[in-house]
């Protein structure tokens, strides 16, 4: 992060590897070259470092809200948006000349002014956690020592602007959408933060490169040494992406949105480019938790059959993310959405025991060293609590047979 | 230095703001902004990891509470609240008085400030909850006994209100042919 380094040779540069951080070095070398001070080559190196993974990540979303209409009407039996360009390819541009000509309209009973924030800060977390992910072997925009903290420190924010758009827009809507997410986030960020201290306690760190490079080798010669291939591992990363659904406001927990319900929740007196970005935020949000879930259970940027190290560890980093995005998409287009009740039951009857329970078996797991101790403890210790709090809820817990007064046959 | 020169105002205007402020909402979010600057000293003198906790923590739970229950709650008109204002100012400053006068106290016996922030120790995960753990232990032990009686209070509240809205009087249930 020091300014330009002149031992990166030509070769290192061109790399595969490095392509990512390409945009960085030039403009490092570009500004080394023309003789600026060291302090103004290390901002513009951070610049274009930021730059790129804006540009990646919002040539994503756009392509995201393409694949995810495309996906969605298979599943529905639908053909999806086929009308501009090929295969519909230029939709997203014309859904973003679309939204930047609509008329921008605040409410006579909003408060202009928290009406404007709002937007602006849902989008800065998601910016700003992106920040921090370790995306290749070589490219880390922002190498921090406490990234897991700050990824949870920043995405805390979101509550706070979802919170502002709600109260701000002055109706009644967006207040009952922002009560509904404000319960629904703070509900499930317990579990997702429980769920990462197994692997904070395993890994011994808090820097998330390192969380990867304590993944990487392979068990009998052909398995990932992955978080998710431990019992402790899948049982809290199972937790991670339930709850990380629900922190996305993804179906099947996209109560705070729901359509039928209450318009748009938050974001039912936005228009224009604010709305715009509110949805930006929450795609930005979602590669970015589907990010970090990666990096915590699914080994980063590690490859996942050994001999393959020639390719470029980003491309495995992006592959997973095309899976895991794929499954939430799969997800939306299965699952109809719970009710509020069911959501908090679940989230405090089911997944946070279960987070808390993965603690000290990842603790076991740590101090038996793996091995075959640690598989014996350990498996038996999460997997009943699992079956028997499965059958508990699906029995016991399920909300009682609906009387129907006026629909009776 | 000059990062507590520029954030130390914006953090008392911030303050100032959270206090004065009639609508209790406008409060709330300024009592937000202090606390997340109060995080952003942290962050400038160095003490990395307080300074995201003290983030997470207050802003990302504290704050989102108070503005949660704000949303609950509705508090009543501003009007109402602008009345007694002579009176919360009395009870304001007895609060606020020994607080500012222990604070005095203690920073007069430090004369004046370091030059520069000493060395940062690198702070593995590790030492950090072998300090916690160890040296720390009491505190620790009070807050987790505090928290367990918060919680249930908490749940003694909720059981009081689940209790109470069932013994309201519930619709009959319908009979085939009630239709």
């Amino acid at each position: 992060m020091s300014g330009f380094d002149a031992s990166h040779s030509a070769a290192v540069l061109w790399a595969p590897e490095c392509w990512p951080r390409l945009p960085q070095r030039l403009v490092e070398m570009l500004l080394h070259f023309c003789g600026a001070p060291d302090w103004l080559v290390t901002i513009g190196g951070l610049v274009a470092a930021a730059g790129t993974v804006v540009g990646v990540f919002l040539t994503g979303f756009a392509l995201l809200s393409l694949i995810e209409r495309k996906t969605l009407a298979r599943i529905q039996n639908r053909i999806g948006p086929n009308r501009a360009g090929w295969f519909g390819i230029l939709q997203p541009v014309a859904d973003g000349i679309k939204m930047l000509t609509k008329e921008d309209i605040v409410p006579t009973k909003a408060e202009w002014f928290l009406h404007l924030l709002a937007p602006i800060l849902i989008v800065v977390p998601s910016i700003l956690a992106l920040g921090v992910l370790p995306y290749g072997r070589e490219w880390v925009p922002v190498p921090l020592d406490l990234g897991l903290l700050f990824f949870f420190a920043v995405g805390t924010l979101t509550e706070l602007a979802v919170f502002m758009a709600g109260w701000a827009s002055g109706s009644k809507f967006p207040m009952l959408g922002a009560m509904r997410a404000i319960s629904q986030m703070v509900s499930y960020e317990l579990p997702l933060m429980l769920s990462a201290l197994g692997v904070i306690m395993v890994s011994g760190t808090l820097s998330l490169p390192g969380i990867v490079a304590q993944q990487s080798g392979f068990l009998l010669g052909f398995i990932p040494a992955w978080n998710v291939f431990t019992p402790w591992g899948l049982s809290a990363g199972l937790v991670f992406y339930i709850a990380s659904i629900a922190e996305a406001n993804r179906c099947p927990f996209d109560l705070p949105e729901g359509e039928s319900e209450i318009v748009a929740g938050h974001m039912t007196e936005y228009s224009g480019f604010k709305y715009a970005l509110f949805f930006m935020g929450e795609y930005l949000g979602l590669f970015a938790i589907s990010g970090l879930g990666i990096t915590l259970f699914l080994g980063g940027w590690q490859a996942p059959f050994p001999g393959l190290g020639s390719v470029p560890s980003w491309i495995w980093f992006f592959s997973k993310l095309v899976v895991v995005i794929f499954s939430f998409l799969w997800i939306r287009g299965t699952f109809p959405r719970v009710r509020i009740d069911q959501l908090m039951r679940f989230a405090w009857l089911c997944l946070i025991p279960m987070a808390l329970l993965t603690i000290p078996a990842a603790g076991i797991w740590h101090f038996a060293g793996g091995g075959l101790i640690g598989w014996a403890v350990t498996v038996p210790m999460l997997l009943v609590p699992w079956v028997v709090l499965t059958i508990h809820y699906n029995k016991r817990l399920a909300p009682a047979t609906r009387t129907y007064t006026f629909a009776d046959s | 230095m000059t990062p507590l020169l520029i954030l130390c105002p914006m953090m008392i205007l911030a303050a100032l703001g959270a206090v004065w402020l009639a609508r209790p909402v406008h409060a709330a979010l300024f009592l937000a902004l202090a606390l997340a600057l109060t995080a952003v000293v942290y962050l400038a003198v160095g003490a990395d990891f307080i300074g995201l906790v003290q983030f997470m923590v207050y802003v990302g739970a504290v704050a989102v509470l108070i503005v949660f229950s704000l949303l609950i709650t509705r508090p009543g008109d501003e009007a109402e609240e602008l009345l007694r204002r002579p009176r919360s100012w009395v009870t304001g400053l007895a609060c606020t008085l020994p607080v500012f006068a222990v604070l005095v106290y203690a920073a007069s016996r430090h004369t004046c400030l370091p030059d520069a922030a000493p060395e940062n120790p690198s702070l593995s995960v590790e030492s950090f909850g072998r300090v916690l753990f160890t040296t720390h232990a009491p505190a620790v032990l009070a807050v987790g006994v505090l928290l367990t009686a918060v919680m249930i209070g908490a749940a003694l509240f909720a059981k009081e209100a689940h209790a109470s809205s069932h013994t309201e009087p519930t619709r009959k249930p319908n009979t085939p042919g009630d239709s």
